[in-house]
């Protein structure tokens, strides 16, 4: 108990992240801001805000299509952000990596283009109880589109999914094997090695949601080997309105393209349009350019501090603020799971998430009260809410012990 | 400035959420409504028995926070041994009174006034509103029955 209620140290490398980030200086209700919802959003280090300001300030132009310089330099920095995040993911080959506004637009491209024409009626599509609405609501709009069915595998009490049920639910009918890598609302860690490897022996492809773990761990889609991996910039230090999807090449290859627009085509005629390969046959339309070139260099931010080092100290300090909060009075944590990242969900005795959040507010402290877009997940605890706390490797342990102090003025008003 | 939590959580509104009034389902209900704020998930349903163009009986059901929990209990109070038409009436002004922050809230000698902290509290109005949009959906669906 002793050892998991002492303060991680700060590594080296992270020791001076909380001046790369121009907003945790700001103060919220005269009180310095304490930003514990970054499953929601991550803020922003200062060298991914200058790359966007200077794209727009220097290089601003369309991209794949001028020939003059500000549209080369504009198209080589975008394209070079799509290589540093196959790199940063490990992916066999940089048109793996589609641009995407997010994850959910990446999980509603992959439900279009990829399982779509593979489904027929009583056909079915498997995930988790402790899905996100992005990984629920696309299939929900599949199945009434085709007659497929969405197949729903248990979790325990602790939170934690019930793998041997998963894996016995992927059968002969199984199109596609989804699960969320991390719950954004609880913060468990799926065993999605193991989904993964098991959806493979039976020929059935899988998709992992990564929204919250590529925030937090290293992701090695090769060693994974899944065949769609999504994830959101804006949870991974970047700009909102960017993010992606990786896809195994000779999966894309045989997909239908998403939208229809400009970028994506190899010829057009009324006669009838050619598209192009991978990537740019998903990403039709002017992209999200400086949200790109932004994402680029928030991977590059992470390099340099170390996914090992982020991930090894993110680790203790969240087993030290689960402890504390468990220790905290009138607390009730929503979830114990085996394995933890980046998120806890509590409830309190007398106070509801809601009223607690606006009372951490005007301590200056940020956390996220509501469902979470997990609605399934709290009906399943039978709750409507939960407060949630939920870290980024900016955060210290004075952040969780600003936390507990303030809880105690929720029980001093409600208690 | 800071805002002030003690104008938030007042007394009253306290009062009210540790003890609301008329919590309970209402079997023989003339009519019900049931809202949801998608943002976080509160829950509230009010019922009510009406007679001859009057509230005779209301009651709530409520997964809710302290603001919506006690703007609910209050408004049961509130609409009892009430003309439908003057409650319709009223529960628009108060909905706009508490949304807009043009408006001064002052109802004399009325509990509901406690409810006016969450003008400085932007994301909590709906929480206040919540139960009287209930209200009004529910007298709106027994108007469509009549009709």
């Amino acid at each position: 108990m002793t050892d998991t209620l002492s303060p991680p140290t700060i590594p080296e490398s992270l020791k001076k992240a909380r001046e790369d980030f121009p907003i945790l200086k700001r103060e919220v209700n005269g009180k310095p801001l304490v930003y514990l919802d970054n499953a929601a959003s991550t803020q922003k280090p200062q060298s991914v805000i200058d790359a966007v300001t200077r794209y727009y300030s220097q290089e601003n132009a369309n991209i794949h299509r001028g020939v003059h310089l500000l549209s080369a330099e504009a198209t080589a920095a975008y394209e070079a952000a799509r290589g540093k995040l196959a790199r940063y993911l490990n992916a066999a080959d940089e048109s793996e990596v589609i641009f995407t506004r997010g994850a959910t637009e990446s999980v509603n491209l992959i439900a279009y283009s990829f399982v779509e024409p593979l489904v027929q009626p009583g056909d079915e599509i498997l995930i988790t109880h402790m899905e996100h609405h992005a990984n629920i609501v696309p299939w929900q709009l599949l199945c009434e589109r085709t007659g497929a069915i969405l197949k729903v595998a248990p979790i325990f009490d602790n939170g934690d999914l019930d793998i041997d049920a998963y894996l016995s639910m992927i059968g002969p009918r199984t199109k596609l094997a989804a699960a969320v890598h991390v719950s954004n609302a609880i913060g468990t860690v799926n065993p999605i090695e193991r989904i993964i490897q098991a959806a493979k022996a039976k020929g059935v492809p899988t998709l992992i949601d990564a929204a919250q773990s590529i925030q937090h761990m290293d992701l090695d889609v090769q060693a994974l080997d899944c065949d769609f991996l999504v994830f959101s910039g804006h949870k991974l230090f970047a700009p909102t309105g960017i993010g992606g999807l990786y896809g195994r090449r000779s999966l894309l290859d045989g997909m239908r393209p998403y939208q229809g627009g400009g970028d994506m085509i190899a010829h057009v005629s009324f006669d009838g349009t050619t598209y192009k390969e991978p990537p740019s046959r998903f990403e039709a339309g002017t992209p999200h350019i400086a949200g790109g070139i932004g994402l680029g260099v928030a991977v590059d931010y992470i390099q340099s501090i170390g996914r090992n080092v982020m991930q090894d100290y993110e680790s203790q300090l969240i087993k030290y603020a689960a402890n504390r909060l468990k220790n905290a009075p009138g607390v009730q944590l929503i979830g114990e799971p085996t394995h933890r990242a980046g998120a806890i969900s509590f409830t309190m005795e007398n106070a509801h998430p809601h009223d607690i959040g606006t009372i951490l507010d005007t301590e200056g402290i940020a956390i996220r009260s509501g469902h979470h877009c997990c609605e399934p997940l709290m009906t399943r605890f039978d709750i409507s809410a939960t407060a949630r706390v939920s870290i980024a490797l900016y955060n210290n342990h004075e952040d969780i012990d600003a936390l507990i102090s303030s809880l105690a003025k929720v029980n001093a008003l409600f208690g | 400035m800071k805002p002030d939590l003690k104008s938030l959580y007042r007394d009253t509104l306290l009062m009210h959420s540790r003890a609301p009034s008329n919590r309970n389902p209402l079997p023989d209900a003339t009519t019900s409504a049931k809202l949801k704020n998608p943002l976080c998930g509160d829950l509230v349903s009010i019922h009510l028995k009406t007679e001859n163009d009057r509230i005779t009986q209301a009651s709530f059901e409520a997964q809710s926070c302290s603001i919506c929990m006690a703007s609910a209990s209050m408004l049961t109070e509130k609409v009892i041994e009430n003309p439908i038409q003057e409650v319709q009436t009223f529960a628009s002004s108060l909905i706009e009174m508490i949304s807009d922050p043009e408006k001064e809230m002052s109802l004399p000698n009325n509990d509901l006034n406690a409810l006016s902290g969450v003008k400085d509290f932007p994301s909590r109005i709906r929480c206040a509103t919540l139960p009287w949009e209930a209200l009004l959906a529910a007298l709106a669906e027994k108007m469509k029955g009549k009709g």
